[in-house]
């Protein structure tokens, strides 16, 4: 056989350094050829390049992991899909099967969750934009309503007026954890003392019932003990709140913020070793949840963990489309897929993999995406070796952020598809064409072109 | 009014109570067959009133009275003078000094005999003191002047019956002294009427008896004649039916102590005959207290802990019972949170044996069956190493060790068989002893005060521990190493299922779960308070109106006027235990919810058993419950309960014997108790809910 021609590169040499790559910069690669058992080519061939690929079977065994670790520690959890970080229908069926309830912040994912068949009792509505349409569909079918602000709370009490009853109602709270940024946009201080005003004016009012607290204390999490803290502080308010106000605290949502195995962009360990196990967020939790809970009383424990169930169960595969020197010497790739589909790689370092076996050493390369924007970069500095044009990459962990925050920006959307427990592979969204895109616009009679 | 009406109803109890029937009715027709001989007869209410009335004197608790209980001795006494003696002033007289004297040692008999060999008195006081008194009376010459008389009766029947079938009449009708084929005739009617059980009984053993006693004397004409032969009708009731569940092993036993009695029956005939008596009821006291004794002794499994009304319904209580209630009494709560899988249970494969027999030890497995991820070379590949362990019962800590290391995988610590141990001592009177927790993770110490699901330490890998795993057992003393003793889980989930206090079998998923506050406060039912409901009966529309109220033995009730509904909570689980009484609507309560689970997860299922007499009608009932009494498996009826949407209640009864299967649904209320039940056609609903009497 003949042997490809290989333009020689020149790499810097470095030795008695730990590197960044892990294994040798130079010959190290990732072969994935399969997803769960069916080809990539399969995949491809089938349902087209770019393609997002969900695993039904690691989805499913992440949430059981996740929720075990906690439910084998403590009798009441409850876990809460948080929506925002990827409502597809099919994902949210998936783990809503699993025995989580909804997490929703807008009208639209509270519409979205109905649709799907959660009753309203079954969600969690949560932020800082409820409108009061929306507010009373959500009190009037007795959602969990997590108050952010006062104008809330004065909201929620002409609704309760007009709907003739009481609404039970948990607050927001933030407070210092140790972890920065400090989360305190949402909901009440608790260190000011603003949460307690809260509590205050709600029992003053006399038309909301509170019932719950929900904190929740930042994203990407590294350090277990501060969740430790968080639910400290919870317990000691929520007595606070029963022993004064008669108000009986039946949960303690302690929201989300576990980290996913992503590398974030800047860490230097790989997130196998920067990442903590979450057996280790869990045993923090359940302790400061048993060394503060008065004995006998085991309110529920409501998890909103997004990231950390979905993001490793999906998968982007993408095409080399075509290749570049740059004028630096490092190698371009331009794949199909790029910022427009990858919100998350403003922030990650994907996992990137190819599919099948190839020739020659590592050399530093760029990933580029396929928009005509100088910001589409998926990778500014890899190591990757010789790619032929029609090579796949196949970027992961993807599942959070990028199915709700990808955008309709110059490209179509592709192909969702989920490979179910069985192997077989069904389409969960369909990729776009230019109908879907043009069908809310309206072209003025005068404008159109004769 | 109602007083009158329920001493009566005392008075004719102690009738029926010498056929062990419970019954007024009987009671009231036996009454009346005794006037057939009216010497007889009013000798016998004699003394049955005069020992009611000094029962009441010396001030015995109306419950007691109200069975005939103390009372049957007296009036068999009464009957024994009465059949001598015709009446007259002098055996008025005599009459009620032999009752109180009856009564008095009915009495002190049963206060020995329930105490130090813990069985029953029968008509043993009566069988001491009529001895007495015919031993007595020869020298009365008085009473014998003018109160001897010859006995009327209806010996004519005897010539339309052939003999063996009159003999069966005579001794039955002996049993009330009046050996005549007409009481006979009349009082097996009454056995049947009440319990075909007992009538069965009365049959088998009288036959069984005297074909002994005709083998033996050669003489089938002298042995259908000797009328004392009602012995072995009693003896076989009282073994059969009464004083054993009615099984087939029951009735094999009942065969025996008849054979048995009859050597006994001719030796005490012999001897009593020397001094002019009857043998009486001797021969049926003293097999049949024998026999109790000794079953008693040596544990045999079908000996009636309670007996009901009749044998059909102490036989429906006990097979109820006996699948309703399984588990034990030394209750404890699994000791974590979570699905834990049950790795060795009672008499295990490896190290439950012997004395430590009776101890669990629990995993957390994967899917597939695994405890550990990776390839389980360490300790925290394992996925029960560090989870928490919650104390399964409230009580006192009385031990703790804690500074053992945890082994790495492969090793055991053969000095420390026990590892890291928390010793709890439960206020029941049992220590629970949990093992092999991680080195330095126990948060209590000596002395501390526990609840149930306290946070005690981690699970570890200390002791005699090849993986990490929680081991639990229950033993009678605070020492490291004790003795085990049985004991059983309650409130967990299996399965999808709930179960209230069993044990879980070797590799099964449990689930502990902890009572729901609402759902316990919803199904307290305080004193005084009433419900009013409102029955749909097809077309018909009728009220209901119940009240709680408390029995003598602290359990409480529903009380329908017409029944009572027994309730309770126990350990996680509100029960129907029992039902009294006959009000159709009362029952259907117990039909709808005979348990539920004081904890509600959509879809969680339940299962529980229903007596007989609730479910089915009258004849039929009988029916299965007599071809019951020879298959025990033969006529249940299987209750499944499950939590639906919003705390309903959906609920299936089958039973292939009784061909049942019928669904229903119950409602919660929002505040108190069970808002509607809809069955078949009928359907209950809350009107109203009343705090008190005074509203």
């Amino acid at each position: 056989m003949k042997k490809i021609y290989e333009k020689p590169v020149i790499t810097k040499l470095q030795t008695g350094f730990m590197n960044k790559f892990g294994s040798s910069p130079l010959y190290a690669r990732k072969i994935r050829k399969d997803i769960d058992g069916v080809p990539i080519s399969e995949l491809v061939e089938k349902f087209g390049s770019p393609l997002f690929v969900i695993s039904e079977k690691k989805l499913r065994e992440k949430f059981r992991q996740i929720y075990n670790a906690f439910s084998t520690r403590y009798p009441n959890v409850q876990f809460g899909w948080s929506y925002k970080t990827n409502y597809l229908k099919a994902v949210c069926a998936v783990l809503h099967q699993e025995g989580a309830i909804a997490e929703v912040v807008s009208a639209f994912e509270y519409e979205k969750a109905r649709n799907l068949g959660i009753e309203g009792k079954e969600i969690i509505f949560n932020g800082p934009h409820k409108p009061v349409e929306i507010l009373e569909v959500a009190a009037s079918e007795g959602a969990k309503i997590h108050i952010d602000h006062f104008d809330e709370i004065t909201d929620l009490e002409k609704i309760a007026e007009k709907l003739g009853k009481q609404i039970k109602v948990a607050i927001r709270i933030n407070m210092d954890t140790g972890i920065h940024p400090q989360w305190d946009r949402f909901g009440f201080n608790l260190e000011t003392g603003q949460a307690l005003d809260a509590v205050k004016r709600i029992a003053s009012g006399g038309k909301l019932v509170l019932n719950g607290l929900h904190c929740h204390i930042g994203t990407f999490i590294l350090e277990p003990e501060a969740y430790g803290r968080e639910v400290e502080k919870m317990v000691k308010f929520a007595y606070e709140v029963e022993d004064n106000f008669g108000f009986k605290i039946e949960y303690l949502d302690i929201g989300g913020g576990f980290p996913s195995k992503n590398r974030l962009k800047g860490t230097y360990l790989p997130p196998d070793v920067a990442v903590p196990p979450v057996d280790e967020y869990a045993e923090k939790i359940t302790e400061s949840l048993y060394s503060n809970l008065r004995p006998g009383d085991f309110p529920k424990l409501i998890l909103e963990t997004g990231r950390a169930i979905v993001d490793e169960a999906e998968y982007l595969i993408t095409t080399v489309f075509a290749s570049k020197r740059l004028p630096d010497g490092r190698k371009a790739y331009i794949a199909d897929a790029g910022v427009n589909l990858l919100f998350t790689a403003f922030w990650y370092k994907f996992n990137i993999e190819i599919d099948r076996e190839v020739q020659g050493s590592n050399e530093p390369a760029v990933i580029y995406g396929p928009l005509c924007m100088n910001i589409d970069i998926i990778d500014e500095g890899t190591m990757l070796s010789p790619l032929e044009r029609g090579t796949r990459l196949i970027f992961s962990p993807v599942g959070a952020y990028n199915n709700t925050q990808w955008m309709q920006f110059i490209e179509y959307r592709p192909n969702v598809v989920m490979v179910m427990e069985d192997q077989t592979v069904e389409v969960i969204r369909e990729k776009e064409n230019l109908s879907d895109i043009e069908k809310r616009e309206r072209l003025p009679e005068r404008l159109k072109i004769k | 009014m109602g007083k009158i009406v329920r001493e009566i109803k005392a008075v004719l109890n102690s009738y029926s109570e010498i056929l062990f029937l419970e019954s007024y009715v009987a009671g009231f027709v036996i009454l009346l067959v005794t006037f057939l001989n009216p010497n007889l007869g009013g000798a016998g209410i004699i003394s049955i009133i005069s020992a009611y009335l000094f029962a009441r004197f010396l001030g015995i608790g109306e419950t007691f009275l109200k069975t005939g209980f103390y009372t049957y001795n007296s009036l068999l006494v009464g009957l024994s003078i009465g059949y001598l003696f015709k009446l007259t002033p002098l055996t008025v007289f005599f009459v009620i000094a032999s009752s109180i004297t009856t009564l008095i040692f009915s009495i002190m008999l049963y206060s020995i005999f329930s105490y130090y060999l813990k069985i029953p008195i029968l008509s043993l006081p009566f069988v001491v003191i009529s001895s007495t008194i015919y031993l007595a009376v020869s020298n009365y010459t008085n009473l014998f002047v003018n109160a001897l008389y010859p006995h009327i009766n209806f010996s004519f029947l005897e010539n339309y019956i052939p003999l063996w079938i009159s003999g069966f009449l005579k001794s039955l009708g002996t049993i009330m002294f009046l050996p005549d084929v007409f009481v006979g005739i009349v009082f097996s009617a009454i056995i049947f009427f009440v319990s075909r059980i007992l009538f069965m009984l009365s049959v088998i053993g009288y036959y069984t008896g005297t074909i002994t006693a005709a083998f033996l004397t050669g003489s089938y004409d002298v042995a259908f004649s000797d009328i004392s032969h009602f012995n072995f009708i009693l003896i076989s009731i009282a073994l059969g039916g009464i004083f054993l569940i009615p099984s087939v092993k029951s009735y094999l036993i009942a065969i025996t102590g008849v054979i048995i009695s009859t050597t006994v029956l001719s030796a005490i005939k012999t001897f009593w005959s020397f001094y002019g008596i009857p043998a009486f009821t001797l021969p049926f006291n003293f097999i049949s207290l024998t026999f109790i004794y000794v079953l008693g002794v040596l544990g045999f499994p079908y000996m009636a802990k309670v007996i009901r009304k009749t044998p059909e319904e102490t036989l429906d209580f006990y097979l109820t019972n006996i699948k309703r209630y399984r588990g034990s009494h030394n209750t404890i709560h699994l000791p974590f949170s979570g699905k834990w899988t049950v790795w060795q249970g009672f008499d295990g494969r490896w190290t439950h044996k012997g004395n430590w027999k009776y101890a669990y030890d629990f995993v957390i497995t994967d899917e597939s069956g695994k405890t550990y991820r990776n390839e389980g070379k360490q300790l925290t590949d394992y996925f029960a190493y560090r989870k928490p362990v919650l104390s399964p019962v409230r009580g006192r800590v009385v031990k703790v060790i804690s500074d053992l290391p945890d082994n790495p995988i492969g090793q055991v610590d053969r000095e420390n068989n026990w590892g890291n141990l928390i010793i709890i001592y439960d206020q029941r009177g049992f220590f629970v002893e949990i093992s092999h927790l991680s080195q330095n993770s126990i948060r209590v110490k000596e002395g501390d005060w526990v609840e149930v699901g306290t946070f005690l330490g981690l699970c570890g890998n200390s002791g005699y521990s090849p993986q990490p795993h929680i081991h639990i057992q229950v033993q009678p003393s605070a020492d490291i190493g004790s003795y085990t003793l049985p004991f059983s889980f309650v409130s967990y989930i299996s399965q999808n299922r709930f179960f209230s206090n069993d044990i879980p079998k070797e590799g099964e998923v449990v689930e502990p779960v902890f009572p729901d506050k609402s759902l316990e406060i919803k199904m307290t039912f305080i004193l005084d308070y009433s419900f009013e409901y409102e029955v749909i009966k097809g077309k018909r529309k009728d009220n209901l109106y119940l009240t709680v109220k408390m029995a003598p033995d602290g359990t409480f009730y529903f009380d329908s006027g017409k029944g009572q509904l027994y309730f309770g909570k126990y350990e996680g689980t509100f029960y129907f235990y029992r039902i009294d009484g006959e009000d159709p609507y009362l029952k259907l309560f117990f039909l709808a919810l005979p348990r539920m689970p004081l904890f509600y997860r959509e879809g969680i299922e339940w299962e529980d058993f229903l007596p007989v007499k609730i479910a089915s009608g009258e004849i039929k009932k009988s029916l299965i419950l007599f071809l019951s009494s020879f298959n025990h498996n033969l006529a249940q009826i299987h209750y499944t309960g499950r939590f639906e949407k919003d705390m309903k209640i959906y609920g299936r009864i089958t039973s292939k014997a009784l061909s049942i299967d019928e669904e229903l649904q119950v409602e919660l209320d929002e505040t108190v108790g069970i808002k509607s039940i809809k069955f078949k056609d009928t359907h209950i609903k809350l009107k109203k809910f009343i705090h008190s009497k005074e509203g």
